[in-house]
């Protein structure tokens, strides 16, 4: 981790140093994909139209999701009943960008629905399984060894670390993706916004709302984390935090 | 690198990289069956372990990473390895000094080189000649 | 539904499923050796089985690219206070994902 941390507002960092020379790993990972089409293991043309889809996802797809199913009972069964089914209805098609999804985020997703007497937050203790294709990638602090070590047995603390304090009659549930499934929360729609039309809606439905480290309600329509600036080159849009996705239509 | 100087300052930091197991190891004749049990242990399988308090932070994605996790599922998609293959040697073969030590997307690419020369696809030599040719094109020493 | 992944072998579906929403089942404590995607936390506890997901590819065969013979995949939920002794919240639940092998009647 940098030393270039501010501890001052707690809100964001300063500008990291940007390094000069390039890194080992920009040099192995440069070295790899070279090899790799130079052998013909893959073309320069497969990378890019994967990078294309991977610049197209992030978590407004699943924000979407979220406000039709507030607004739509008929939709909202389906979620549940078929998550990947009803993902296509807002123009989100797993098996992309390959004819039968990526090779890491496989088509069993879960659609969790919270209640007045259930919360659900997700982790992948093994390593970081995610629904990318929904919410696009994951943020640095869900990688962490400490939030897959201490959410599943210290879930409260955590919560209360990102601002979220729950009643003790209300049950905690930690769903840990560790193999095939990939999960999503379905926050309860907050008081207040009775007459809000769906793009209302979904802008309060923050990525950290569907990880289920926050609650949706009026006004709060970004999730504030410190953010570690790049130390290298960032081509093009970065990921969130700062960009919200629109997917291409 | 090639400095004496160069060479004993690796030294130091090798010999800070070793697992803290406070007991003296260099007759290794037998292991207590709780150590095995714990050196055995898969380092990935982190849940329940006790940790501090942190800030959460978010960070900017770098493109490196970017093409990182692009090439590791463009791999995947050309039937090179499968996603499983992928965590395992990426979270758990490399142990855990690089495990704990390295970026997220270190252990990615670090195990897409690995398992390309495993499987034959590229010789070590030729991806140790291939990353001097990267390093000295963009001028790094 | 559907896997991630081109299979180089036919595959062979698992058999009918051995468990049943509601079940009671205890993960295995097997060896580990290289591999494994069942916790540790979650072996030798009782936990209740929430759904019955999908069949898939076991993570010791596929993490060594043997894509062959499918199995039943189950979520199970755990309590916390069977996990955690001193977990101080008696509703709050845990669930992971198994396949069928690690599991065992409770």
């Amino acid at each position: 981790m940098s030393n270039a941390h501010s501890h001052g507002d707690g809100s964001e960092h300063p500008a990291a140093p940007m390094v000069e020379e390039i890194t080992d790993f920009e040099v192995l990972e440069i070295a790899v994909r070279e090899l790799a089409i130079e052998h013909g293991l893959f073309t320069a043309d497969d990378h890019r139209r994967f990078t294309e889809w991977a610049e197209s996802i992030g978590p407004a797809a699943g924000s979407r999701l979220v406000a039709k199913a507030w607004t739509d009972p008929a939709f909202k069964a389906r979620v549940l009943e078929d998550a990947v089914a009803a993902c296509k209805e807002i123009g989100i098609d797993w098996a992309e960008p390959t004819g039968f999804g990526t090779p890491s985020d496989y088509m069993n997703l879960r659609v969790l629905e919270d209640t007045p007497t259930l919360h659900h937050v997700i982790v992948c203790t093994l390593c970081s399984c995610y629904p990318r294709p929904l919410l696009g990638m994951s943020p640095e602090w869900y990688r962490t060894t400490n939030y897959r070590r201490r959410l599943v047995r210290w879930p409260r603390q955590v919560l209360a670390e990102f601002g979220l304090i729950l009643p003790p009659e209300v049950e905690v549930r930690v769903e840990d993706s560790n193999q095939k499934c990939r999960f999503m929360v379905l926050p309860m729609r907050p008081a207040g916004t009775e007459n809000w039309t769906e793009e209302q809606l979904a802008e309060i439905v923050t990525r950290d709302c569907m990880i289920g480290v926050a609650l949706p309600r009026p006004g709060r329509t970004a999730d504030i984390h410190p953010v570690q600036k790049a130390r290298r080159p960032v081509k093009r849009t970065s990921h969130p935090p700062e960009t919200a996705h629109e997917r291409k239509k | 690198m090639s400095a004496r100087k160069d060479v004993l300052k690796q030294q130091d930091i090798i010999g800070s990289l070793q697992p803290a197991i406070h007991v003296p190891q260099n007759w290794n004749y037998e292991v207590e069956p709780d150590l095995y049990k714990a050196y055995m242990h898969p380092p990935h399988d982190v849940g329940g372990q006790f940790d501090v308090p942190v800030r959460y932070e978010e960070k900017e994605e770098e493109q490196w990473e970017l093409d990182t996790y692009v090439t590791c599922e463009v791999l995947g998609w050309r039937g090179l390895w499968n996603s499983e293959e992928r965590r395992r040697r990426a979270d758990n073969d490399l142990g855990y000094t690089l495990y704990l030590g390295i970026p997220y997307y270190g252990r990615w690419i670090l195990a897409a080189a690995r398992m390309l020369v495993d499987k034959g696809h590229i010789s070590l030599v030729e991806l140790i000649e291939k990353i001097a040719e990267v390093k000295a094109r963009h001028g790094k020493k | 539904m559907a896997r991630s992944r081109s299979p180089k072998n036919p595959q062979r579906p698992a058999g009918k499923a051995r468990f049943k929403v509601g079940d009671r089942v205890r993960v295995k404590d097997l060896p580990n050796l290289f591999y494994s995607r069942t916790q540790m936390y979650v072996r030798g506890v009782v936990g209740t089985i929430a759904a019955c997901t999908y069949q898939d590819v076991i993570p010791e065969d596929e993490a060594f690219n043997r894509d062959g013979q499918l199995e039943q995949y189950y979520i199970v939920r755990f309590r916390q206070k069977d996990l955690w002794p001193e977990y101080p919240f008696d509703n709050d639940t845990v669930q992971t994902e198994s396949p069928e092998r690690w599991l065992e009647p409770a």
